[in-house]
């Protein structure tokens, strides 16, 4: 009668892992991966320095970041944007700000929150969600005076995304993409060959999809239902359709805008 | 009220939403389109139906008791993929594709190449009767496919089994009805399963429980 659905869907099948991460650790050699890591540690070095590097804590920010902390920095400015409850399940976020600190022991974190992730309407109305965003990237920018913004971006993912070029100047940063040449095979097998921790959230959501079409994104999204994204959810992750409405969690919601500014692990 | 097990044969598998069709739901929802007939598929948007009228079963506190599915034998997931990206002549001039008549989806259905659903409950037998052979499809994306009902079987069963079989719940039961629970979640336990007002932290069903 029990199966692993009704456990809350983050169960991994370790068999069926296993066989992939021995595909992915040939496909390391076979492609050549490890030159096209020297390739993007190469180009990355020049824009670093006034560099600020965004980690969603999805597999391409997070394979970024590793190449970045391991070749060529320790002490970057990484940006993270929580989402909220309602958007990130607390688990998953938890989670990622582990992964990011045990892969960048010695950038400076800076952790800046969604306002309206702490309410549900964060699942429908998703406009407020692009410009806030983009006003604090605006913001954080300024004050750290970075010039250059390094994103996970590849060519691979989209036409849209291929188009967009490797370094593209935008109004207030120039947009760079130091993994931009590799393909979804390259960064599973970076991650197996060098165990980068990404959300166990990934291979539940893998053997389902399949590998090349996972991606980490928002959950219980509105804007994604046109993806299917919303019913993979409500099968998968169905403990995190409700929260919790206790009286702390909408006080929390009305909350004025809270920041985790410039946290700092040394 | 007799206790009964109700057996859905399929013909092709079940596409899910949530990891549970609710028996009551389904009774409800035959109920619903009995009532409303045609005026059933133009509901309105803006102000959801809350006005759900009451199967047949039997209640315990406010909870039905009326089992979720067990879908047999119990394969993993699939999913399937199916899309509308403008594979028609468009007309002439500016057309959104984002949102209208000509949006694109990529969509997912998530589903369970079962050949059976069972279901637990207690309630009215001829009732129940009528109600389940008025079910052509189980499921998410029946107008797709998925879900299609061969037969039905309607047998009593000797004991209660809606709420609580050898130990398990069979369906989401508030804890404060509990006095021991193995896990619990935020769940709907009552129609309508997606109204806000239903949820509250309950065991999961196919868990260990005992009643208050």
């Amino acid at each position: 009668m029990r199966s692993p659905l009704h456990q809350g869907g983050v169960e991994i099948d370790k068999e069926w892992l296993g066989k992939w991460r021995e595909y992915f650790l040939a496909h390391y050699d076979e492609a050549r991966v490890g030159d096209k890591v020297a390739e993007a540690a190469e180009f990355t070095r020049q824009y670093i320095n006034e560099g600020l590097v965004s980690v969603s804590g999805g597999k391409d920010s997070m394979a970024m970041l590793h190449i970045i902390t391991s070749r060529v920095k320790r002490n970057i400015h990484v940006f993270h944007w929580d989402h909220g409850p309602y958007l990130i399940p607390r688990e998953v976020e938890q989670e990622i700000l582990e992964n990011l600190f045990k892969v960048a022991p010695y950038a400076y974190i800076h952790i800046w929150k969604y306002r309206y992730g702490w309410s549900e309407k964060a699942r429908t109305e998703w406009r407020p969600w692009y410009s806030e965003f983009f006003k604090t990237l605006e913001e954080l920018t300024r004050r750290l005076r970075a010039r250059y913004h390094l994103l996970g971006v590849r060519a691979d993912e989209s036409s849209r995304r291929e188009a967009r070029g490797r370094v593209v100047e935008r109004r207030s940063w120039i947009e760079v993409h130091p993994i931009y040449h590799f393909t979804w095979r390259d960064i599973w097998a970076y991650i197996f060959k060098h165990n980068v921790p990404v959300p166990r959230v990934y291979y539940a959501y893998a053997k389902l999809l399949g590998w090349d079409r996972v991606r980490l994104v928002t959950f219980f999204d509105r804007e994604f239902e046109k993806y299917g994204s919303t019913t993979l959810d409500s099968i998968l992750m169905w403990r995190h359709r409700n929260l919790e409405t206790s009286r702390e969690t909408r006080l929390q919601a009305t909350t004025p805008r809270t920041k985790e500014r410039g946290f700092q692990q040394q | 009220m007799e206790n009964l097990e109700v057996v859905f044969h399929l013909s092709s598998p079940v596409s899910l939403g949530f990891p549970w069709v609710f028996f009551d739901s389904l009774l409800a929802h035959v109920m619903l389109r009995e009532e409303l007939g045609e005026k059933y598929y133009s509901l309105p948007t803006k102000i959801p139906v809350k006005e759900i009228p009451k199967p047949p079963v039997k209640y315990y506190h406010d909870v039905p008791v009326a089992s979720v599915s067990i879908f047999e034998p119990q394969g993993p997931l699939q999913v399937f993929g199916y899309f509308k990206r403008g594979d028609f002549p468009f007309p002439r001039g500016r057309i959104s594709r984002g949102s209208g008549f000509f949006k694109d989806f990529y969509l997912k259905a998530v589903y369970i190449p079962a050949q059976r659903a069972r279901f637990y409950c207690t309630g009215e037998l001829s009732e129940v009767k009528r109600l389940v052979s008025k079910v052509p499809a189980l499921g998410k994306d029946r107008n797709i496919g998925f879900g299609f009902v061969k037969l039905v079987e309607v047998k009593e069963t000797p004991f209660e089994y809606g709420l609580v079989r050898d130990g398990l719940a069979m369906r989401p039961i508030p804890v404060k009805y509990l006095k021991y629970y193995e896990d619990s979640a935020y769940l709907a336990y009552k129609p309508p399963y997606w109204a806000r007002e239903s949820v509250e932290l309950c065991a999961v069903p196919f868990t260990r429980v005992e009643l208050r």
